[in-house]
């Protein structure tokens, strides 16, 4: 089942926030420092940690958040004091995942298999009878410096968010046996065309087989490679119908010619029951996602934004795109369209 | 001044002189032309008005619209409009201040990341410079935009624009 609202109090950027989510995409927008990394790295971490005991949630926080020392306390919204109490809710349905944590712990360790909390460990159990599969692409493409990096991450304290990791442990996931699904195998075909290939794997090593040959990851245009790991996670079944997809600006070094291929790809995702977060700051993919929704598919934006009065982050929901308030990247555009019209008119605009 | 165009009226307070001018030129069947002329103190005004959401439009008319907008056959028609206008205007004695070209689209759907897309393409469009890109000794045109509804009333607050119908209401017939 889909991640149905998540509540987090004195959690990072957040003082308070309740948020239903959309069982198919949630878009968030907002100004950088506004908390849409954080909010899909709690709700990532939320689904981790329904599919194994042993990988807790709060281990898994700790691992994907880098805390100085891996102590959930630096979590701790600073503004709440040295009393502050974090708390992380996560719903599913009826099932409801809790994690709280103090800025004073009783318990202070470095190792990331014990956390610095105070609080008893949440109670996985009812949460893991139905695990989630999900996937969390980071903004930094990790395909092209994969040989290797799973061995060294396991072996040594390297500082890398272990998003990193996990999204090479799914990419390297051989196909699944059988025939893929017809909307599944439109998707392969609409993403082979636009990276001009497939991928294959090699060693570690990733590569595009191509009509011009076997081309190393490292030499493809950064976008190719985001483009081929979607490839790959749709090709291997990582994202099966009930699965979550979490994806920090997928628009990052893509041309925008390629925005049409990804957001088809993600409303085609939705219709099959992958729910999807998407953090963006960018127009096009907010209105080829516009244009190209249909009255069924299910799309919420959610507008992270700092109250004047306060500071605080709030949220603002919208089922589409011209509703989404304050919407900054739009607040943008009409700034530089300001600007341009009076200098084009020389005082006659105001 | 007010000049009315279907169901689009805007007032110009300081016009000194104006008319409609693609319906009265009396050359429509070898130039096309601009819907207002307007004169002001300093420049004249050559004003182009766009109302897909008219009462009387009906869907087909409004997506041939929007496909014209977004294929860039409405830029060239714009290009066009202005040359033979500026021709037209030029050779009837009246080019002896600057040419400003506005063009007031009004569609709601069309937000300020289209405006700027519309208003950059239109400014390509038209001969702001000369060759290698220098100035004119004298201007074919000077500035250029593209307007909604909004946009229009937030850049020229002394210039109201409107709607005589709104949009949805039955407008009594063709004025």
């Amino acid at each position: 089942m889909a991640l149905t609202r998540v509540e987090l109090e004195n959690f990072t950027a957040f003082r308070s926030l309740q948020l239903d989510l959309s069982p198919g995409i949630n878009v968030l927008v907002g100004a950088n420092g506004t908390g849409k990394t954080h909010l899909m790295k709690v709700c990532y971490a939320g689904c981790e940690a329904s599919r194994s005991p042993v990988d807790d949630f709060a281990r898994k926080l700790a691992a994907v958040f880098l805390p100085s020392g891996h102590r959930l306390k630096r979590l701790v919204r600073r503004e709440s004091g040295a009393d502050g109490k974090a708390t992380i809710r996560i719903c599913r349905g009826s099932l409801t995942l809790e994690q709280s944590f103090a800025s004073r712990p009783r318990l202070v360790s470095l190792r990331p298999s014990t956390f610095a909390s105070d609080e008893p460990e949440p109670e996985i159990g009812e949460w893991g009878h139905e695990p989630v599969e999900s996937v969390y692409i980071p903004v930094k493409e990790m395909l092209s410096n994969a040989p290797g990096f799973r061995s060294l991450y396991a072996k040594r304290e390297i500082h890398f968010e272990e998003t990193y990791r996990d999204v090479l442990d799914r990419a390297y996931l051989p196909a699944l046996r059988g025939p893929t699904d017809e909307r599944r195998e439109g998707l392969l075909t609409g993403l082979q065309k636009a990276v001009g290939g497939r991928v294959l794997v090699e060693n570690e090593e990733f590569f595009l087989r191509s009509e011009e040959g076997e081309i190393e990851f490292s030499l493809l245009a950064e976008g190719v490679r985001k483009l081929a790991l979607l490839w790959l996670l749709i090709r291997n079944g990582t994202l099966p119908s009930g699965s979550v997809l979490f994806w920090d600006e997928p628009e990052t070094n893509l041309n925008p010619k390629l925005f049409g291929v990804v957001v088809n790809t993600l409303l085609e995702l939705q219709r099959a029951d992958v729910q999807e977060f998407l953090a963006t700051h960018d127009y096009v993919i907010l209105k080829e996602l516009d244009l190209r929704t249909t009255t069924a598919d299910q799309v919420a934006f959610h507008a992270l934004y700092r109250q004047e009065e306060t500071g605080d982050v709030v949220c603002g929901s919208a089922r589409s795109y011209r509703s989404i308030a304050p919407n900054t990247i739009a607040d943008t555009f009409a700034d530089l369209y300001d600007r341009e019209t009076k200098r084009s008119l020389r005082g006659l605009a105001g | 001044m007010t000049f009315t165009e279907g169901n689009l009226e805007i007032d110009i307070a300081d016009a000194v002189g104006g008319r409609r001018f693609e319906d009265q030129h009396g050359l429509s069947h070898c130039m096309k032309a601009v819907d207002l002329v307007v004169e002001l103190p300093d420049r004249y005004l050559y004003i182009e008005l766009k109302d897909p959401q008219h009462p009387r439009a009906t869907p087909k008319s409004r997506g041939e619209f929007i496909e014209e907008l977004l294929s860039g056959r409405l830029d060239e028609a714009l290009k066009y409009k202005h040359r033979y206008s500026f021709l037209y205007e030029w050779a009837s004695g009246r080019a002896d201040k600057p040419v400003d070209y506005l063009v007031l689209i009004a569609l709601n759907t069309l937000d300020e990341a289209h405006l700027v897309t519309r208003t950059e393409a239109l400014s390509r469009a038209l001969p702001q410079r000369g060759p290698d890109g220098q100035p004119w000794q004298r201007d074919i045109v000077g500035g250029c935009g593209v307007f909604n509804l909004e946009s229009w009333t937030r850049s020229f607050p002394d210039y109201p624009a409107s709607r005589l119908v709104a949009p949805g209401q039955r407008d009594g017939g063709a004025r």
